[in-house]
């Protein structure tokens, strides 16, 4: 078994305060990413005693596993995974590379107008009606959950935005289909 | 003619202009005007005449030539070929080039194995030098193009973000289809470059052969040997460059190739969730969050810092279950019936009634083989009972019942005389 000496854990509060919000812990909070790059045999161990999973995604960064969500939180995602989809289509219709300008690109305040002007009647269904709607709603809870930090001028995405996108390659027919039945 | 050492020289004086012009106009031409600044810009102490001087020099030994029926100038091609080898700014040049020369090659062979049956050793030693140009020719294509697939892919990674992906990429998709995928498939194990070296390899092996056999034009074995040699190395050469080449621009295909997927899908699914409704298409695969409300909190900070020091002892360890042999027999109680300790008892009280006795003091001196539970679970009996008349003393005492030691307000026997007492050890 591993050994989980406290004293090495010097992070321990503040990862643990972040973790169990939800927060994804990525490159960007160099401190904590390298506390947990460090020790993440410990980490992994200790998380489990306490009865979360502590994952590590190859593409930079680490979270809580968990199978289900608080209605409300759910509503959340679904408002970021829309976005994040309404983002990469904006971007590929506007010729750029979407995969790149998703994460290199500041969303600013326009942008969330705009997108909420073209998609109005997805949004609608959300309770977004405006761009600072967007901007509350969803970027300010992407901030709180990691998936996006705040730059002068805007907003930029994280990679743990990839658990959209992996979510994105998942939509079928089917997974329409089996709600349906 | 002009001299070339006289020319390297004047490369070498001005090859910082020159290489300024390279990169500005790539191949194309410019004015006179252009290359006096160029010369001025690398040499800015140069003076109005000097500048003049030194650009008609670059004319006068053909290093800048006028273009044809214009007054625009360029460099010289011989010279811009050699920049690009310098430069290592290469273009990728065509499948089409290395597979002629390839064919050229077997051609070759053929006439070089036939020199030798009619043991034409001039001829052969002809053939031979010429098939050593070409092997040489391929080899530097292999690496050029080489070169020019790790330019490509660095100019797709670095382009700006803002083109379209296909237009960034159009360059390295072109280098794919074009030059690694019918390279690959002549390079192929059973592709004709196989079949044509191996076929050149026995005609020239044949040949050493018969050199050796027939002892004649023995001079030419080793020009021989080492055309066999050069032509099993450009074949090495050849794939090690493809597969290098390959796995640079494999990544970054497969990268269009994710990046078409996922656009074509976030639209797809965006059409899906138009037709059906946010909440209805999104439900079952929204990524989940930990949220506090969810999982039970442990609270304030010394919580958690307990519960984590109490973590730290856990040790996960399989419980054993003792076997038949570890436990002990069951020894039955050796306590005397308790009724008729009760009337020994009671005998007892009546026989001496004056004094108050300790109920402990009966019990030892009746039974002193019992142990100290069983001596305590008679007397724990005896004070119970509501038959026996007997008094608790105030003060505590130590006593000792079986060899171990307890501390107690003892039960005496009441005498008669409602007097309290303490009892004895």
């Amino acid at each position: 078994m591993t050994q989980i000496n406290l004293d090495e854990l010097t992070h321990l509060q503040v990862i643990n305060k972040k973790l169990v919000t939800g927060y994804h812990i990525s490159e960007q909070d160099t401190l904590m990413w390298q506390e947990l790059d460090q020790h993440i045999e410990q980490y992994s161990a200790l998380f489990c005693s306490l009865g979360h999973e502590l994952k590590h995604d190859s593409r930079g960064f680490y979270y809580f596993a968990s199978d289900e969500s608080t209605p409300n939180m759910g509503k959340i995602s679904r408002a970021i995974a829309l976005t994040v989809y309404i983002l990469i289509e904006h971007f590929a219709n506007t010729g750029k590379d979407p995969m790149r300008a998703l994460f290199d690109e500041v969303n600013d305040l326009e942008l969330m107008q705009t997108l909420v002007q073209m998609n109005k009647h997805l949004f609608d269904q959300l309770e977004i009606f405006s761009g600072s709607d967007l901007r509350k709603d969803v970027y300010l809870r992407m901030i709180r959950l990691g998936l996006a930090r705040e730059v002068e001028g805007g907003f930029m995405l994280q990679a743990p935005v990839y658990r959209y996108i992996d979510a994105l390659m998942e939509v079928n027919e089917e997974t329409y289909l089996g709600e349906d039945e | 003619m002009i001299p070339a050492k006289k020319l390297l020289n004047t490369l070498t004086e001005h090859w910082g202009m020159l290489e300024l012009l390279f990169k500005r106009f790539k191949m194309a031409d410019f004015s006179l005007k252009d290359v006096q600044n160029a010369i001025k810009q690398k040499q800015p102490t140069w003076s109005n005449e000097r500048i003049y001087k030194e650009t008609n020099r670059l004319l006068n030994q053909d290093i800048i030539i006028p273009l044809a029926k214009s007054s625009q100038l360029e460099i010289n091609r011989a010279i811009a070929d050699f920049a690009t080898f310098l430069l290592q700014e290469e273009h990728l040049g065509l499948a089409q080039e290395i597979s002629v020369l390839v064919d050229d090659l077997a051609r070759l062979g053929d006439r070089l194995a036939n020199a030798g049956d009619i043991e034409d050793y001039d001829e052969l030693r002809r053939f031979s030098r010429i098939m050593d140009d070409r092997v040489r020719k391929i080899i530097k294509l292999f690496t050029h193009n080489e070169n020019a697939i790790l330019n490509i892919v660095e100019h797709a990674k670095a382009n700006n973000a803002v083109q379209s992906l296909q237009k960034r990429y159009k360059a390295v998709i072109e280098a794919f289809d074009e030059y690694i995928e019918p390279m690959l498939e002549m390079v192929d194990i059973r592709g004709d470059f196989h079949a044509c070296f191996s076929k050149i390899e026995t005609q020239i092996s044949e040949q050493i052969a018969y050199i050796e056999r027939s002892g004649k034009a023995y001079q030419d074995k080793r020009m021989l040997e080492q055309l066999r040699t050069r032509i099993l190395e450009m074949h090495l050469v050849g794939r090690e460059s493809l597969r290098k080449s390959a796995d640079m621009l494999m990544p970054l295909r497969e990268e269009l190739r994710r990046n078409n997927m996922i656009t074509r899908q976030a639209a797809k699914v965006l059409g899906l969730i138009r037709k059906n409704g946010v909440d209805n298409m999104l439900s079952s695969v929204q990524p989940h969050f930990v949220s506090d409300a969810q999982r039970f909190s442990l609270g304030q900070q010394r919580h958690m810092v307990a519960y984590m020091a109490g973590l730290v002892e856990f040790e996960h360890t399989e419980y054993e279950l003792p076997d038949q042999q570890d436990v002990p027999a069951y020894v039955t109680p050796n306590i005397p019936d308790y009724n008729t300790v009760k009337t020994s008892f009671k005998k007892r009280i009546n026989a001496k009634r004056k004094k108050p006795e300790p109920l402990l003091t009966f019990l030892g001196e009746s039974y002193p083989e019992l142990d100290a539970d069983e001596m305590l679970f008679l007397y724990q009996k005896l004070v119970s009972d509501t038959d026996i008349e007997i008094s608790q003393s105030d003060e505590k005492m130590r006593v000792k019942i079986a060899g171990q030691h307890f501390s107690l307000f003892p039960f005496n026997t009441k005498p008669d005389s409602e007097q309290k007492q303490t009892g004895n050890e």
